[in-house]
């Protein structure tokens, strides 16, 4: 089924691996009980990793497809539940641990998270000019004026987020802004008033 | 330039091939000599890609959140402007009802006494038409009835010149004593030409004769 030899054709990807069927198809009992890594979760200080618990093949027009559910550990975090992985099963983006490998991989978690604790802001500013025009319009609409120019921020909800967003009447730890904010890396604003 | 060539072997009209200069339609295929070219990845350095990260991430958790709050303004508003359009509506329904139960009411009234003063011309006509009916009954009987007198006159005064067996032998007498020819001829001013010469008996005679 797959080739050792292995000519890459068009657009280059950021995967680095087999799709999930490759690894989970050529192992016995269709490797339930083993570890799997998905390389783009490798970008990360911290392990992240998923121990295969049940496998369920697909049928033959899925045929780079596979329904596997999996226990996985996000950024040293385990998740409570046991998370299926079927639409991205097919991405040529999963390694498997070796063996002698996986005590290490599993010993690297530790209770304590190396990340600091970031907690999200609930609100933030709004632009200059949206200020404006709100007044404008509360005012037009006979609308009482809003004392705070502030909206409240959406944030995406996943079982893999790390940062918890503040409790109302919270101090978060970081600002979000409407300006640019502070450069990550000020050797690119050489020269550049950023004020 | 441009060779004839090419317009005899181009599929799609000019028009669409020209929307953009030198390039390939979207339904074609990647080109033979470009299949197995693999581009090459843009070189990003670290500093950009974090600041970059950084910039975007930014900037879409601005936008989050602005899309965020006219949604929720856009729902607000909407509530609102529902719940007093469907108090309004009532409102303005229940008034319509009345209005147009009002009008309805009027038009009823109208419709009523349009049709008594309807009722009683179309009463008054027929009245009209029945006496004119009756009259001119009365009218045809009196006339029949004037006729069959004067039928019944005329023949009384007839019925006196009628030859009863009393008088049959004073007729048969008359009529001996009065022959009467009606061998003549009639022009058209009513003047009688007689025969002249022949007498009736003459006639008789040859018709006996014949017949014999």
């Amino acid at each position: 089924m797959t080739t050792k030899v292995i000519k890459y054709v068009g657009r280059t990807t950021h995967f680095k691996g087999k799709t999930l069927w490759e690894i989970v198809g050529s192992l016995k009992n269709l490797g339930i009980g083993r570890l799997i890594v998905r390389s783009v979760f490798e970008r990360y200080p911290e392990p992240s990793f998923m121990k295969i618990v049940k496998v369920e093949t697909c049928p033959d027009e899925e045929r780079r497809r596979v329904r596997v559910w999996v226990e996985k550990t996000f950024r040293g975090k385990k998740l409570p539940n046991v998370t299926e992985i079927y639409r991205t099963s097919y991405k040529p983006d999963y390694r498997l641990i070796p063996k002698n490998e996986e005590s290490k991989l599993l010993a690297s978690v530790t209770e304590e998270h190396s990340f600091s604790e970031v907690v999200l802001p609930r609100t933030i500013e709004m632009p200059p000019l949206m200020k404006k025009f709100i007044v404008k319009d509360h005012e037009k609409k006979g609308l009482e004026v809003m004392k705070e120019l502030v909206m409240p921020i959406s944030y995406n909800q996943s079982p893999n987020r790390v940062n918890r967003v503040a409790q109302p009447g919270e101090q978060p730890t970081v600002e979000f802004t409407m300006g640019l904010g502070k450069p990550a890396s000020p050797s690119l604003y050489e020269g550049v008033p950023l004020k | 330039m441009i060779s004839q060539n090419t317009f005899l072997k181009r599929s799609w009209p000019m028009l669409i091939q020209c929307a953009e200069a030198h390039r390939k339609p979207r339904w074609l295929p990647v080109a033979k000599s470009k299949l197995y070219r693999i581009p090459k990845r843009p070189e990003v350095s670290e500093e950009e890609r974090l600041e970059l990260l950084r910039v975007n991430n930014n900037y879409k958790t601005q936008m989050r959140a602005i899309r965020r709050f006219y949604h929720e303004e856009m729902i607000k508003e909407k509530s609102t402007r529902d719940s007093a359009s469907s108090e309004m509506s009532l409102r303005l329904e229940a008034d319509e009802w009345e209005r147009c139960v009002i009008i309805n009411d009027k038009w009823n009234a109208q419709v009523a006494t349009e049709r008594e003063e309807r009722r009683k011309i179309q009463l008054a006509e027929m009245e009209e038409l029945a006496l004119a009916k009756m009259e001119a009954k009365d009218k045809e009987l009196k006339e029949r009835l004037e006729k069959a007198a004067e039928e019944v006159r005329r023949q009384k005064a007839l019925c006196e010149t009628f030859i009863t067996p009393d008088k049959l032998e004073e007729a048969i007498d008359y009529a001996l004593a009065n022959p009467i020819d009606y061998n003549y001829a009639i022009d058209l001013h009513g003047k009688t030409y007689l025969g002249t010469t022949t007498p009736t008996n003459v006639h008789k005679d040859e018709k006996t004769s014949t017949a014999v």
